[in-house]
C-alpha cells in the first residue's frame, strides 16, 4: 500500500489540477522534532509538501469558516466530527468542503515524551510503524507511540473519519474496550471541595492567551464574551476568579457542540487540562439528551430543539 | 519620580449639550488642587486621558484654549463605555485627568502665516481650542488671515454653536459653515466639506491648513487641497487611535515606529507619507503616488 | 572584567543568605515546568534546566500590576499609589538572553521623557545573577540577535558553569561591589578561567540556529504593502502564545477592577494578536484582520523597535518557536524576509 502522504499528495493534485477545489488546507512538516504544521496549497505543484504522520495533531477545521473558495480539507476522525458541528451551526456549507478523510492511529502528545525525557531535548524523531525513534546530544531512545498518546486520542472512539469525499488508505480498528469517560467519572466520584482544588488548581495556570479559544473550531463567537466592553462579563486579570469565569463559561459554551477533538489541550502552553470540563459536559450531554456531536449530519442540536420530555433535574 | 499613570482630580463645573441628539457633550473641569492647576501646561492639539474611576481612561483632545486660565474644556461624543460614563455624570462630578500629552500644533511655525481650518463633525475640539488660542487678544496679530471651513451633517450637529455665531460675524476671520442636508432656517453652505473647499479656494501662498475631520472627510479633502497647491508639509494633520497609557509604552496606538500619543497626534502630511503606508483613511493612502 | 569562584557544593548555603536579605527569584520546576519564583531556601533552585516556561520579565512587569486603589465617593478621587516599598531583589540563575531582555525592556520603561515608576522601582533593586548556557536548546538563536550563550548584557554577575564550580564574572559595578561583599566569592585559578574559556567558546559552536538578521531591517523598510503579509499569517491562530511568553513584548492594556465603592486601576499585558488590542470604540479598527496584526508584531520587533532603539525586540530565546501551538516559527518567518 503507498504511504499514506503520498496519498494525500496525489488526491490534492489531482483535486487542484481538475480545479474541484481552489485550496487545500493539510500540513506539512515543522520545523521541530514531533511537530507538523499546517500549511494551504493553491498551486499543485505545492502539492508536493504535504505530509502525514503522527504529529499532525491541529484540528484543521478551525480554519474552514469564512471561507469563499472551495476547500479540501486533510481531516481525522475528530475533525470531521468539528466539520459535521460547524455545518449544523451553517458556518459551512457541505458542498463548499472537499474532506481527505484520513484514518487516524492517534496522535503523539510531544510534551508526554519531553517530560520523560526529564529535559533532555529531542534533536531529531523518527517515526517507524508503531515506535518512535529520538534522538539527542547523547542518546537515543525507542519509545511506543501508543504510550504518548494525547489525552483525547487514549478515549477517541472516532479514529476513522465520519464523512469524507475520499478516504485515504483503509479504515483503521477503532479503540476498543476502553473507557471513554474512565477520567471523568473518577473526577465525578470526588468531594465537590477535591474537585474544585483540582479545578483551580489547573486554571491557575492559565495566562489568558486564549490558544484554548482561538484553536477550537467551536469557538467561533464574533465577539467572545471575554472581550465585551458592554456589558463587561469578565475582569482582564489572571486572578482565579476570572480564569476560573472564562473556562467555565467557555466550557459551558461548548455543550453538545465539543466533540472532543483535544485541540484546546494541544494549544494550551501551560498545560491546563482543559479537557476536564469539556469531556464532562460532553458526558453529561450524552447522559442527558442522549446527543454526540459531529457523528452525522442528521442529529439535531440539544440546544437547538424542543422536547417536553427533557430531563429536567438540574432545575430545583 | 513623577507618576506618569496617577490621574488629578478635577471637579465638572459645567456641562453643555452640543447637539440636538444629545449624543455630544462639553464638560467644562476645574482643578481641585491649584498646585496640579499651575503645573498643568498645555497648548492646542494637546490631549489628556480622562478617568471615571471604575469605568476607565480614554483620551480626548483638549477643546479649550490655554488662554483661558483656571477652566479645562472637553467634548465628548457618547459613543463607548467610557464617553457613556461621562455623560451620565451631573455638574459636581470628580474626573480624574491625566496630561496634557502628546504634541500640540506647530503654533511658532504657524506665526506671520496665513491659516485654513478645515473641519467635519465632532472633530472640530482641539481645532477650536486652536482657534481661541489664534483669535486671543494678544495673539491675533501674530498670526495671518485665518479662514475656517467646517461642516457637520445637518446644523443641529455642529459643536459650538454660540460661538460659531460670534465667529461668523469678526472681520477678521473668514467662516464657511456647510451641512450636507440644510433645514429651516439654515443659512449656511450646502455641501461636503471637500466641495466648500473647492468653493472657497483658500490660497496656499504662505498658508498652512489644519485638518480634522471624520476618515472620509480626510481621504476626499486631501485632494482637494493638494490641488490648490498646499505642499504635504503645510497640511497639518490630527490622528486618533485607541491608547491606554498615552506616553508610548502600551504598545497600541503606532503608525509605523511613531506612537500617536507621544510622537503625535499632529503631525504632518509630509511626514506621514513618510511613515509606513499604516494609516490609510478610508483604506487608501494619504496620497496616490503617481 | 574581574572574575571570581563559588564551589557549587556551596551555592545552596549561599543563596540561603541571600534570601534573609533580598528577596530573592530564581528558576524553579512547577506543574512539569520552569518558572521564576521567589525562593525561601536555596534548594528550590533549579539549577541545571533548558529554560523557564514564562520570561523572568513577569518579575518586573507582572501580568497584572496594580497601579493604584481608590475608594469611591470621599473627597477627590480617592487614589492611594502603592508604596514602592519593594525590598531589593536578587534574579538568580536568569539565563543571558532573558537578561538582554531586561536591556530592552528598560529603554521601554525608562525612556528619556517618561518614566514607569512601577517598572523602574523593581528594577532598580534587583540584582541579576546570569547562568551561562553550556549547552543551548536547537532552538536557540541568540547569536543572531547580538546576544549569546554567555552573553553578559543585562546581567550584573555572570556565573559559568566548569563542572565542579562556578567562575563568577561582574559585569557591572553593582555585581563588583556585591562580589566584594559576599566572601563565599573566591579567587579564580587560571586553570579555572581556562576551563571557562572553553565552555564558552564549546557553547557557541552549540549554537546551530542562524539567521542574517542585519539585513532583517532593510528588507522590511519597504515591505510594508508586500504580498508577504497577505499568506504569513495564514496559519496564526491570534492567540498570545509568542507575545505573552516573549521575554521582550511588552505590550498592555490598563483597566479598572471595581467592587462597589472600590476598586482598583490595574495594569495587564496585552497582545497585539487580539483583535480587540486597536479596536476603538466606534467599531473602527485599523488592524482588522489577523493579517495586520502579524505585521504588526513582526515589523515592532525587527524594524519600528530598530528604528526607535537601534536594537531589535528579539533576543533569540525561542520560547515562541517552541510553544507556538501551530509551529509558526520566527526564524522561518526571517528568512522567509531575507528571501523576498
Amino acid at each position: 500500500m503507498p504511504d499514506t502522504s503520498v496519498m494525500i499528495r496525489d488526491t490534492a493534485k489531482k483535486l487542484l489540477v481538475e480545479k474541484r477545489v481552489d485550496l487545500i488546507i493539510g500540513f506539512e512538516r515543522g520545523t521541530l522534532p514531533l511537530r507538523s504544521t499546517p500549511c494551504f496549497v493553491r498551486r499543485s505543484v505545492e502539492a508536493e509538501k504535504l505530509i502525514w504522520n503522527a504529529s499532525c495533531e491541529n484540528n484543521l477545521a478551525r480554519y474552514l469558516r469564512k471561507r469563499k473558495e472551495k476547500v479540501g480539507i486533510v481531516a481525522k476522525g475528530c475533525d470531521t466530527r468539528s466539520i459535521i458541528s460547524l455545518i449544523k451551526e451553517k458556518q459551512v456549507a457541505r458542498e463548499q468542503v472537499f474532506i481527505i478523510g484520513v484514518p487516524c492511529h492517534g496522535m503523539i502528545d510531544r510534551r508526554k515524551i519531553e517530560a520523560k525525557l526529564d529535559g533532555r531535548e529531542i534533536l531529531e524523531a523518527d517515526e517507524v510503524s508503531e515506535k518512535v525513534i529520538l534522538k539527542g546530544h547523547d542518546f537515543t531512545e525507542i519509545v511506543a507511540k501508543e504510550e504518548f498518546l494525547h489525552n483525547s486520542c487514549n478515549t477517541c472512539n472516532y479514529r476513522n473519519p465520519v464523512i469524507y469525499d475520499v478516504l485515504i488508505g483503509d479504515k483503521v480498528e477503532e479503540n476498543r474496550g476502553i473507557d471513554e469517560y474512565g477520567e471523568v467519572k473518577e473526577f465525578e466520584a470526588q468531594s465537590a471541595d477535591r474537585r474544585w482544588q483540582s479545578f483551580t488548581n489547573e486554571v491557575s495556570k492559565c495566562i489568558r492567551c486564549y490558544a484554548c479559544r482561538n484553536a477550537c473550531p467551536l469557538c467561533y463567537c464574533q465577539e467572545c464574551f471575554v472581550d465585551s466592553s458592554q456589558p463587561r462579563w469578565i475582569g482582564k486579570t489572571t486572578n482565579l476568579s476570572d480564569t476560573s469565569i472564562f473556562h467555565i463559561v467557555r466550557a459551558f459554551h461548548t455543550a453538545g457542540r465539543c466533540v472532543d477533538c483535544g485541540a484546546c489541550d494541544r494549544a494550551c502552553p501551560m498545560g491546563i487540562d482543559i479537557r476536564k470540563l469539556t469531556k464532562k459536559i460532553e458526558k453529561d450531554v450524552k447522559e442527558l439528551f442522549h446527543y454526540q456531536a459531529g457523528v452525522n449530519l442528521e442529529d439535531v442540536p440539544p440546544l437547538a430543539t424542543f422536547n417536553l420530555g427533557d430531563p429536567q433535574e438540574f432545575i430545583k | 519620580m513623577k507618576n506618569p499613570y496617577l490621574p488629578l482630580a478635577m471637579r465638572t463645573e459645567k456641562i453643555v449639550i452640543e447637539t440636538d441628539d444629545k449624543n455630544i457633550k462639553t464638560f467644562s473641569l476645574s482643578f481641585l488642587n491649584e498646585e496640579d492647576e499651575s503645573s498643568f501646561n498645555y497648548l492646542p492639539g494637546q490631549f489628556v486621558q480622562l478617568s471615571v474611576l471604575s469605568e476607565g481612561e480614554a483620551p480626548f483632545g483638549i477643546a479649550s484654549s490655554p488662554t483661558q486660565p483656571g477652566e479645562l474644556e472637553f467634548t465628548v461624543n457618547k459613543i463607548g463605555v467610557l464617553t457613556t460614563a461621562l455623560h451620565n455624570l451631573e455638574k459636581g462630578a470628580i474626573i480624574g485627568i491625566r496630561g496634557p500629552l502628546g504634541n500640540c500644533f506647530p503654533i511658532e511655525a504657524f506665526e506671520g502665516k496665513n491659516i485654513v481650518i478645515v473641519s467635519g463633525g465632532f472633530a472640530f475640539t482641539t481645532l477650536r481650542s486652536l482657534l481661541k488660542y489664534i483669535l486671543y487678544e494678544e495673539n491675533r496679530s501674530k498670526f495671518g488671515n485665518v479662514t475656517v471651513i467646517y461642516g457637520a451633517r445637518r446644523p443641529g450637529l455642529l459643536l459650538y454653536k454660540d460661538e460659531l455665531k460670534e465667529w461668523e460675524v469678526r472681520p477678521d476671520l473668514d467662516v464657511h459653515l456647510t451641512v450636507d442636508r440644510a433645514d429651516d432656517g439654515w443659512r449656511g453652505k450646502v455641501g461636503v466639506v471637500p466641495n466648500v473647499i473647492k468653493e472657497v479656494a483658500p490660497s496656499p501662498e504662505n498658508a498652512y491648513t489644519v485638518v480634522c475631520g471624520p476618515p472620509i472627510m480626510i481621504k476626499l479633502t486631501l485632494p482637494v487641497l493638494r490641488q490648490l497647491g498646499f505642499p504635504p508639509e503645510r497640511i497639518i494633520l490630527s490622528l486618533e487611535m485607541k491608547m491606554k497609557c498615552g506616553i508610548g509604552m502600551c504598545g497600541r496606538c503606532n503608525i509605523g515606529n511613531k506612537y500617536v500619543c507621544k510622537d503625535g497626534p499632529i503631525f504632518t502630511l509630509a511626514h506621514l507619507n513618510e511613515l509606513s503606508g499604516e494609516y490609510k483613511p478610508g483604506g487608501r493612502n494619504f496620497e496616490t503616488k503617481k | 572584567m574581574k572574575e571570581m569562584k563559588i564551589a557549587k557544593n556551596e551555592l545552596v548555603s549561599f543563596l540561603d543568605s541571600l534570601i534573609s536579605e533580598y528577596k530573592v527569584f530564581a528558576p524553579v520546576k512547577r506543574d512539569g515546568f520552569v518558572v521564576f519564583q521567589e525562593i525561601y531556601s536555596g534548594s528550590e533552585a533549579l539549577l541545571v534546566y533548558a529554560n523557564s516556561k514564562k520570561p523572568p520579565k513577569e518579575i518586573l512587569f507582572p501580568q497584572s500590576e496594580v497601579l493604584f486603589t481608590y475608594r469611591l465617593g470621599g473627597e477627590g478621587l480617592g487614589i492611594e499609589e502603592p508604596t514602592f516599598k519593594d525590598k531589593q531583589m536578587v534574579i538568580f540563575g536568569i539565563r543571558p538572553c532573558d537578561a538582554k531582555s531586561l536591556v530592552i525592556l528598560d529603554d521601554i520603561f525608562n525612556s528619556q521623557v517618561y518614566k514607569d515608576v512601577y517598572y523602574i522601582a523593581k528594577r532598580e533593586k534587583t540584582l541579576v545573577i546570569a547562568i551561562g548556557c553550556n549547552r543551548p536548546s536547537s532552538t536557540c538563536f541568540c547569536t543572531s540577535l547580538g546576544g549569546g550563550p554567555f552573553s553578559p548584557d543585562g546581567s550584573d554577575l555572570l556565573l559559568v558553569d566548569i563542572d565542579h564550580e562556578y567562575v563568577v564574572q561582574a559585569v557591572t559595578e553593582k555585581g563588583k561591589q556585591f562580589l566584594k561583599k559576599h566572601s563565599e566569592f573566591k579567587k579564580v585559578e587560571e586553570h579555572s578561567l581556562s576551563l571557562m574559556r572553553s565552555v564558552i567558546e564549546t557553547a557557541g559552536v552549540l549554537i546551530k540556529s542562524k539567521v542574517e538578521t542585519g539585513e532583517i531591517k532593510k528588507k522590511l523598510d519597504v515591505m510594508f504593502d508586500d504580498p508577504f503579509w497577505d499568506w504569513l499569517h495564514e496559519k496564526c491562530l491570534d492567540c498570545a502564545v509568542c507575545t505573552y511568553l516573549c521575554p521582550t513584548c511588552h505590550c498592555f492594556d490598563i483597566t479598572d477592577e471595581a467592587l462597589d465603592q472600590r476598586g482598583e486601576r490595574v495594569r495587564i499585558w496585552d497582545s497585539c494578536a487580539f483583535p480587540m488590542f486597536t479596536l476603538e470604540a466606534s467599531g473602527v479598527n485599523p488592524r482588522p484582520t489577523s493579517k495586520e496584526r502579524t505585521r504588526q508584531r513582526i515589523m515592532h520587533k525587527f524594524k519600528y523597535f530598530v528604528d526607535n532603539h537601534d536594537m531589535a525586540a528579539c533576543v533569540g530565546c525561542g520560547r515562541c518557536i517552541k510553544e507556538c501551538p501551530v509551529n509558526l516559527d520566527i526564524r522561518t518567518v526571517l528568512n522567509s524576509i531575507l528571501n523576498r
